[in-house]
């Protein structure tokens, strides 16, 4: 993230703190994680904080929390107070991941391949 | 006396005559007197006359002695009080001309032998030597206090801004690894909270130290190169306060602050800003706003506090008149006059115009004008996350799209990659446009390093070729979108490949270890990593399209060939 780093250095004198109003944590929605897919129900407003609209402009497809962290080269808190604002809003829908926990067993599977191996 | 008529011009003839006519008269006299009388007093009347004469002839000679005398002597008085007059004129000019004169040019950085030197002529015209003398030892005198006064207090400053030179490369030095720190602990919270407040206050000592150093004649703090966004610098502003949180953010005009005037700006609005939260109940809020006026740009900081009365607003405004004169140690200590004299220097400065008003919130009005010359409407240095880009989309003229521009799946899910640039350039370097940051980049400064993954996973029907950047900026430095021509033919990628403009992540992904070997694909591409991760989370083959964009789009197809 150095390189990062040095492009948000050289292009901004706000600190974090400003761009979430203190705030280092979501208030309401804490189950945001970092595989979180957040669409965008509506397109930014004029007035809008940036990052907000910036949020709702790349969100317009379903994106990841860490995804829009990455774009916006904002660590993930700030990513999900943003989002959290949105969020109460009603301007962005968060949906789960599909959990891994529909998957099959990996035991199960590999059970399979040697009993197909063996016959 | 008969000379008590003649002109003042000539008295010496008359003077020389005077003392014959009384004695002439008496003789005359004596000498009618002798005539008439008997002879036989004749004798007696002659003596009696002559001796009359001669009396006469004296009294009249030591009269005019004396008148002579006298003449004299007012002449000589009238001389000295001449001389004693411009002694007077010359000592009261020292004292109300020369003096302030001297001392200010010595405050301005003259040298005092160079000073003293210029008066060398002027000084005491027409006086005596000893007086023009004693004018020069009073004059050297005060030049010699005053320039050891200045050296003093050039050294002090020197002293001071040296001391917030070091104090600010620590201070910025900590900031970057704060920042650091923020990004490696952005997950959790408690760490990124404490973060965030080691943070605030390393920039509040920032602050305090670029405060010292414009008190000590100097720029406050670092350089930016590039114009920065106003609505950055009002940020950035706010990020320099105890209470930030206060501070409502209002509409913004979407221009930017060239860079020299950045820093002075952004620190300026931090004391004003401070002066606003701190002197207002702590309930209320501090209203920010930027509009665009004809002079340049007016920002207004409004309080909801105590609202100022007449006579406090005239002494704040001197307070900032008077900021000229160098540091003051007595500021240091007061924190309104610190902040006001440093607001005062820096409008001296950059020509910002400070005024302070009763508001319509019965607090105080700051309105803090940015003269046109240190506002420009350029591109940017808005990043990634958007900073400045707070209108919502408008539509951009399309750049044509070429036929020989490369139309791997991987360029199209790179999505940020070519933006920009010119389809000649993309059909000579087609490996290069599939990478996030092409050397080449477009002549306006576009970011692309916004919006890459997004275009990639955007799919809007016939249009999914053309895909939208983020956070582009017209000449004038607004935000835009702009849609990327995307090649209908490429000659690398197989045909298939072109005919449906619709490319899921997933087989974007996969079409990636077919592509040929100059396609890489691009090193940094989270909307590629994640989709994967998701297709794979999801147990759909990579032929399929992704669960998120199945939800979305159902009739969605795969690319692979």
């Amino acid at each position: 993230m150095r390189g990062g780093d040095e492009e948000w250095d050289e292009g901004t004198p706000e600190r974090l703190y400003v761009i979430t109003g203190g705030r280092s944590a979501p208030t309401e929605n804490s189950s945001l994680d970092l595989v979180t897919l957040i669409v965008a129900k509506s397109g930014p407003t004029p007035g809008m904080q940036p990052e907000h609209a910036a949020i709702l402009r790349m969100c317009h497809s379903p994106l990841s929390v860490a995804e829009v962290s990455a774009y916006l080269h904002l660590p993930v808190s700030v990513v999900t107070v943003l989002i959290d604002d949105l969020l109460s809003t009603g301007r962005v829908l968060a949906r789960a991941p599909v959990a891994a926990a529909q998957l099959p067993d990996p035991a199960l599977i590999e059970a399979v391949i040697h009993g197909l191996q063996r016959l | 006396m008969t000379h008590a008529g003649s002109p003042p011009g000539d008295p010496r003839p008359a003077s020389a005559l005077v003392w014959v006519l009384p004695t002439a008269v008496t003789a005359a006299a004596a000498l009618t007197a002798a005539l008439l009388v008997s002879p036989g007093l004749r004798a007696p009347i002659f003596w009696i006359g002559l001796a009359a004469t001669l009396s006469t002839a004296v009294v009249a000679a030591e009269a005019a002695r004396r008148g002579r005398a006298a003449a004299a002597l007012r002449q000589e008085v009238a001389a000295r009080e001449a001389a004693l007059a411009r002694q007077e004129a010359e000592t009261v000019r020292l004292a109300e001309q020369l003096l302030p004169h001297v001392v200010a040019r010595l405050r301005q950085g003259d040298f005092p032998d160079d000073v003293l030197a210029g008066l060398g002529e002027d000084l005491s015209p027409g006086l005596t030597e000893e007086f023009r003398a004693a004018h020069r030892a009073v004059l050297r005198t005060v030049v010699d206090v005053v320039s050891a006064e200045e050296d003093l207090r050039d050294s002090a400053q020197r002293a001071f801004v040296n001391i917030a030179r070091r104090v600010q490369a620590i201070v910025h030095q900590q900031a970057g690894e704060l920042r650091d720190m923020e990004d490696r602990h952005g997950q959790n919270h408690e760490v990124f909270g404490d973060l965030l407040r080691l943070d605030h206050g390393t920039a509040l000592i920032g602050r305090l130290a670029d405060s010292i150093a414009v008190l000590g004649g100097a720029r406050p703090g670092r350089q930016w190169n590039r114009p920065v966004p106003l609505f950055s610098v009002l940020r950035g502003g706010m990020s320099r306060i105890i209470d930030y949180q206060r501070v409502e953010l209002h509409s913004v005009t979407e221009v930017a602050v060239v860079g020299p005037a950045v820093e002075p700006l952004i620190h300026t609005l931090a004391e004003l800003l401070d002066n606003a939260t701190r002197y207002s109940p702590p309930q209320t809020r501090v209203h920010l706003t930027a509009v665009e006026v004809q002079s340049g740009v007016a920002i207004e900081i409004e309080d909801g506090g105590v609202s100022l009365s007449e006579e406090a607003r005239r002494r704040a405004e001197r307070m900032l008149q008077q900021a000229q004169e160098g540091l003051d140690l007595a500021d240091l200590g007061e924190t309104p006059r610190l902040g006001l004299a440093v607001v005062g220097r820096l409008a001296r400065a950059y020509d910002f115009k400070v005024s302070l008003r009763t508001s319509a919130y019965g607090g105080v009005r700051a309105v803090l004008i940015v003269p046109q010359e240190l506002i420009t409407t350029a591109p940017a240095t808005g990043r990634a996350h958007g900073i400045g880009a707070s209108s919502g989309p408008r539509p951009t003229p399309t750049t044509t799209g070429s036929a020989s521009a490369p139309a791997s799946a991987g360029g199209t899910l790179g999505g940020s990659a070519g933006v920009g640039v010119p389809a000649a350039r993309a059909a000579a370097a087609p490996a290069t446009t599939a990478r996030p940051l092409p050397p080449a980049r477009p002549e306006n400064d576009r970011d692309t390093s916004g919006g890459s993954g997004p275009e990639g996973l955007e799919k809007r029907g016939v249009e999914a070729e053309s895909v939208p950047e983020i956070t582009e900026r017209t000449p004038s430095g607004l935000p835009q979108r702009r849609r990327r021509a995307r090649a209908a033919a490429p000659a690398t990628a197989p045909p298939g490949r072109s005919v449906d403009p619709v490319i899921s992540a997933a087989s974007a992904a996969a079409a990636d270890t077919t592509d040929p070997p100059g396609q890489e694909a691009p090193p940094v591409q989270p909307g590629m990593w994640m989709a994967a991760f998701q297709s794979g989370i999801s147990g759909e083959s990579t032929a399929a399209p992704s669960a998120g964009q199945t939800q979305e789009k159902p009739s969605e197809k795969s690319e692979q060939p």
